[in-house]
């Protein structure tokens, strides 16, 4: 009697769901094992598949309209995916609430189906099958032709200012503190015959802001050279210390000095923060030097090194990124190049004016920024007060020349 | 002899050694220096061989049954870095470092743009109207428009801080500093901390002063 | 040509890194570098940890300065070695270099962390001093950060409240607590923003030099 209750609801349930929801679904793609006689769940609706644009072929993502049963009378979701073949596999299970899958497990160009199914306790209510959808290849990510052409706008000023520069055309470029002070502060150094510090930050080569230290060490590896001075440089990075050598030979091999260069200049330490942190503090206590650099990318030990150099009268000056940083820096050493500034001191020494042109390039990039900042602001303001049909046409495309995701 | 307190023991001497540098270089320091530099180098050398030549090289070039053959690439720069053992075909070794250069400028040139320029100047566009946050939000505005602005003008290289246009970077200039002030003044409660957690080693794990 | 080959690595691989982000099949290069870059770093630690033993061996040899802590180093930097190569007190060899129950594990906390904690912890002290110096400055721009410093500090203790909780709810933005969160989410975040967006701009330009080869003293001169 029993057996013939279960078997009589199973029939009911499988038949009121396919009158309900299906029609062309393959056989066995859902689980029903659990079927007990209780109320299946009310399935998802409007279930989507779509190719993941933009990509390499590699997602389909699936989305749908959870159950009126969510969140009370579910255990969760099974997304099963229906190959060509008509083999399903159940491809995840998701949490009540859920309304989304990316499906990265995907072959490319290859058809695919999806089912939803919801998860009661009476066992699975599946959703219709999707459209066949496949994976497609994209050859160019069009979300980012924006940035494309922006970076084309920015890059093409600098380049354009280059080669102004190039066919002799004057620019001018502000006097940067920091930047000026340098070559006094090796003269200081070579007259009190003290050696001068040179420390490129914590990080190591794939940093940008340990690109900017080793060019601009380039730089002032060159006066040091003229000034027949002595360089120090602590590291904490074996390809900073190998970087280092090569560019304080050049300036020396420039110099007409090739004698004057010697690989000890540049010291590898070790990786770890402190530990570097500590050997540098010795190293400026004891070897007294004149001249402090900092330029790089720097963490807590901004502060530390900076106030030992304090306690040892060096000249300090310092460059980096990290706002965090920045302000510890101002406070304790004599000069410092803040953010922009960092990027743009090899340039500026250089004094090469194809270089100092890409500076002036930099500056158009900034225009460009504080006019898009300055109309959007009109444009959102005078849209948001008057209802103003043209402005918020405006703000609407310069929020699309601007997103980034 | 119970190695957790000899542990703790050595962490306390080396917690000393390094503090008595704020009294002035000493021997205690440079013992701790010394110990500090031998023993972090080796530690992060062997963390980035196991990591970087078991965990990916081999790994991913060599025991996946789909073996990805492109991390030879890694390798093979690798081995030309040894290049500089030698006077000879030392200049070899530049080209690994060419490829990390190029690699980091071409990688984080669009990334910086994109994150740090672009999305600060979209973050930047807001109403200078009460849109039902209150007029103290639209007066905040402003001073944030003011303020990005002005530093940006702060920042120009290729024209003389003169003028209105000299006015703008002094505001701007400042509007930096409050920033600066901002972090400064943040950071002082968490250095203090600091102190506060290695005192309290000192007294209550080692001495057991602190119950 | 001991130079062009490289200026032409870093400018082709810089080159196609840029359009990368634009096209999806290669969007997954930049990852790959990370990999490429941290077994380039290995190998390069070959020079850098060679260069670490040379320069305290000569030191010993030379009985030069502070020669007796280099052999401190020597001995520290060679049984840390030791350990990690063989794993030392690791149950399985597949198990991480820094385990529980390992060596490195063990020098890790009772070395590493202390002297590491210790280093950062002597910011107290150096955070005070920096605090002075900026107070006997005279200058317009140190009073600015300074004041700034001064509101966010007392904005985080109990004493901003003390000093300024009377002021009236009408004008409560006065009151130290408000003020220091309205610094936070107002000058402050105009100053970040115009940091950051320089950066970006300044970074394009430094990427562009290097890619084009017209800053390139980092990879040394034909001569040698």
């Amino acid at each position: 009697m029993t057996k013939q209750a279960i078997l009589a609801g199973v029939i009911l349930v499988v038949l009121l769901s396919a009158g309900a929801f299906g029609q062309d679904r393959p056989e066995a793609v859902v689980d029903s094992s659990n079927l007990t006689g209780a109320i299946l769940p009310a399935p998802v609706t409007n279930i989507e598949a779509k190719n993941h644009k933009y990509d390499d072929g590699e997602r389909i993502d699936l989305f749908w309209e959870k159950s009126v049963d969510d969140p009370d009378n579910i255990f969760g979701y099974k997304v099963y995916r229906i190959d060509k073949d008509g083999a399903s596999e159940l491809v995840r299970e998701l949490l009540p609430g859920t309304t989304e899958y990316f499906d990265e497990e995907v072959e490319n160009d290859v058809p695919y189906q999806y089912i939803v199914a919801v998860v009661g306790e009476a066992g699975e209510a599946p959703s219709e099958m999707t459209p066949e959808v496949m994976a497609a290849w994209e050859f160019f990510n069009f979300s980012k032709l924006n940035i494309l052409i922006l970076g084309f706008i920015v890059c093409g000023s600098v380049l354009f200012f280059i080669s102004s520069a190039k066919s002799g055309k004057k620019l001018f470029i502000r006097k940067i503190g920091g930047l000026e002070a340098l070559e006094e502060a090796v003269g200081r150094a070579t007259e009190m015959g003290r050696p001068i510090l040179f420390i490129p930050g914590i990080l190591d080569l794939d940093d940008v802001q340990t690109l900017a230290a080793i060019t601009i060490l380039g730089k002032v590896s060159r006066v040091i050279a003229d000034y027949d001075s002595k360089i120090l440089m602590p590291v904490s990075r074996s390809l900073v210390m190998t970087s280092a050598r090569e560019t304080i030979k050049e300036s020396y091999m420039s110099a007409g000095r090739p004698d004057g260069y010697n690989d000890n200049m540049v010291q590898y330490i070790t990786d770890e923060q402190f530990g570097y942190v500590a050997a540098v503090n010795g190293i400026m206590v004891r070897e007294k030097p004149a001249t402090c650099l900092y330029l790089g990318a720097f963490f807590a030990e901004s502060l530390i090194l900076a106030e030992t150099g304090n306690s040892i009268g060096a000249i300090q000056i310092a460059g980096t990124a990290r706002p965090g940083q920045l302000p510890f820096f101002v406070a304790a050493c004599d000069y410092t190049l803040i953010g922009e500034e960092l990027f743009a001191a090899s340039a500026y020494l250089s004094g090469d004016p194809k270089q100092l042109g890409s500076l002036k390039g930099q500056d158009i990039g900034k225009i460009v920024a504080m006019s898009a900042i300055i109309l959007g602001t009109l444009a959102m303001t005078f849209a948001s007060a008057w209802e103003l049909g043209f402005m918020q046409s405006l703000l609407d495309i310069l929020n699309s020349i601007f997103v980034t995701n | 002899m119970d190695w957790q307190i000899f542990g703790v023991w050595l962490a306390a001497f080396m917690t000393l050694g390094i503090i008595s540098f704020l009294y002035k270089d000493n021997v205690f320091y440079k013992a701790a220096e010394a110990i500090f530099i031998g023993i972090s180098a080796g530690y992060w050398f062997i963390v980035f061989f196991w990591d970087s030549m078991v965990g990916k090289f081999y790994v991913q070039a060599i025991e996946s049954p789909e073996p990805e053959h492109h991390v030879w690439v890694g390798l093979i720069l690798g081995i030309l870095m040894l290049a500089r053992l030698s006077n000879k075909v030392g200049w070899i070794a530049r080209w690994p470092l060419a490829f990390v250069v190029g690699a980091t400028a071409g990688l984080y040139m669009m990334m910086f743009f994109v994150s740090n320029a672009m999305v600060q100047v979209q973050s930047t566009i807001m109403p200078l109207w009460e849109t039902g946050d209150g007029w103290f939000t639209v007066f905040n505005n402003i001073v944030i428009i003011i303020g990005v602005t002005c530093g940006l003008v702060y920042f120009f290289f290729s024209k003389k801080h003169e003028g209105a246009f000299g006015v703008a970077a002094k505001i701007g200039i400042w509007f930096l500093m409050v920033t600066f002030g901002a972090s400064f003044g943040y950071t002082v409660m968490s250095r203090m901390s600091l102190m506060l957690g290695r005192l309290d080693f000192l007294f209550g794990t080692w001495l057991e002063m602190i119950p | 040509m001991k130079r062009l080959i490289p200026v032409l690595i870093t400018s082709i691989v810089g080159t196609v890194l840029v359009f990368s982000v634009f096209f999806p099949m290669a969007e997954t290069w930049g990852e790959d570098f990370s990999l490429f870059f941290d077994i380039i770093a290995v190998f390069a630690f070959f020079l850098g940890g060679g260069n670490l033993v040379r320069v305290h061996l000569i030191k010993v040899l030379n009985k030069k300065g502070d020669w007796k802590f280099s052999i401190v180093t020597l001995i520290a930097f060679a049984i840390t070695l030791t350990a990690g190569l063989f794993k030392f007190g690791s149950v399985d060899i597949a198990a991480s270099v820094t385990a529980e129950g390992t060596w490195m594990q063990t020098i890790f906390n009772n070395i590493i962390a202390p002297l590491s904690s210790t280093m950062y912890a002597l910011l107290a002290f150096f955070v005070a001093s920096a605090s002075y110096r900026a107070f006997r400055a005279k200058n317009r721009e140190a009073t600015i950060l300074l004041i700034a410093a001064f509101i966010i500090l007392l904005g985080r203790t109990p004493l901003g409240m003390f000093m300024t909780g009377w002021i009236p709810e009408w004008f409560s933005i006065a009151q130290i607590p408000n003020l220091a969160v309205w610094i936070m989410n107002g000058p402050n975040l105009a100053g970040q923003r115009a940091i950051l967006i320089g950066v970006g701009l300044g970074v394009v330009a430094m990427s562009l030099r290097l890619i084009l080869g017209m800053d390139r003293t980092y990879l040394g001169s034909d001569h040698d």
